[in-house]
């Protein structure tokens, strides 16, 4: 058993290993390392659950790919074997409910004193949300 | 017009906070931090800049548009500031959207979802030291995305090549020859 770096909302580590380059977890570490606890009606987070059949899309042996949990949640991931990491990228649906839906997905970064803030901080304004960088 | 409910959030697409200070010198309103791309990948941005108007409700009632602060590109961009400050205003005042408001902004393809991850990953090897596994990711992300200037230009800087040297001005040519595809909107002057 080794450690796998998972990249999502934070950075995460959990025990697990990699078979055929795929990462493979105990279920029992699911939850820490993206946020989706494994239960008898599927893959749940908060109030929002997602069926997954027999579970056996999901399950190698005793473990869970990981690759196959994001699938089922439609999240998308790059993996690296080589640095024992599994970088999650955001909920498709985010992205889609803010281009066809209108709704401006939320988040939460970091001021430059180092203070988090969120769009939803501003809510009942109108916002201008500016993306601008030095390059 | 901070007292008309009106707020900007401005988003630094940026590793390095003291390249952001800089720019942010003066500013009052609140600059945020966003060295790992998570609004490229969620707002289907492509590149900076890229304004969002947001109501009071959380809706998006204008998408992604290329729209800049200052006058310095309106040779380039055929479009002023004061354009986009006065469309604001309307929109601030009287709830006023202009025409472009309801374009449709194209969705990521997988390529170009799976080029901001790698390039979020090769940020974090770069972090941690490991400036072959961030160049290797660099590459992945650039292939993928090889005229997403939020994967490829933004990538230069880390690099340790010029964002503004002949890098940029190749894949500037490239993007150009390809028809400037941009998600999001390229206003009317």
């Amino acid at each position: 058993m080794s450690t796998i770096t998972v990249l999502g909302d934070e950075v995460a580590t959990t025990a697990g290993e990699w078979a055929d380059g795929r990462p493979l977890v105990e279920p029992e570490g699911l939850s820490a390392a993206i946020g989706w606890t494994l239960k008898p009606e599927g893959l749940c987070r908060g109030d929002q659950c997602v069926l997954i059949g027999d579970g056996s899309a999901i399950r190698v042996g005793d473990k869970l790919d990981l690759i196959a949990v994001a699938n089922a949640v439609d999240q998308p991931t790059v993996v690296d074997p080589d640095t024992s990491i599994v970088v999650l990228g955001q909920p498709n649906a985010t992205r889609r409910a803010a281009l066809l839906d209108r709704q401006a997905p939320d988040f939460t970064l970091a001021d430059l004193d180092g203070v988090e803030r969120s769009l939803s901080d501003y809510a009942g304004k109108k916002r201008l949300l500016v993306a601008f960088s030095s390059w | 017009m901070a007292d008309d409910g009106f707020q900007v959030i401005a988003v630094a697409i940026d590793e390095d906070i003291d390249e952001v200070r800089v720019l942010a010198d003066g500013i009052t309103y609140p600059v945020l931090m966003d060295p790992d791309h998570l609004l490229t990948e969620m707002y289907a941005i492509s590149n900076v800049p890229a304004v969002v108007w947001i109501d009071e409700q959380g809706r998006i009632a204008r998408p992604n548009a290329s729209e800049f602060g200052t006058d310095m590109f309106s040779e380039f961009t055929g479009r002023s500031c004061e354009g986009h400050f006065n469309q604001i205003r309307a929109w601030v005042h009287d709830g006023v959207v202009p025409d472009d408001a309801g374009s449709e902004i194209a969705d990521l393809d997988d390529d170009e979802i799976a080029a901001r991850l790698h390039f979020r990953l090769a940020a974090h090897l770069r972090r941690a030291g490991d400036e072959d596994g961030a160049a290797r990711h660099f590459d992945a992300a650039a292939e993928l995305a090889p005229l997403d200037f939020t994967v490829v230009r933004a990538a230069m800087p880390l690099r340790g090549e010029s964002p503004f040297g002949e890098e940029f001005f190749k894949l500037l040519e490239e993007y150009q020859a390809a028809g400037s595809p941009f998600h999001g909107i390229t206003p009317a002057p």
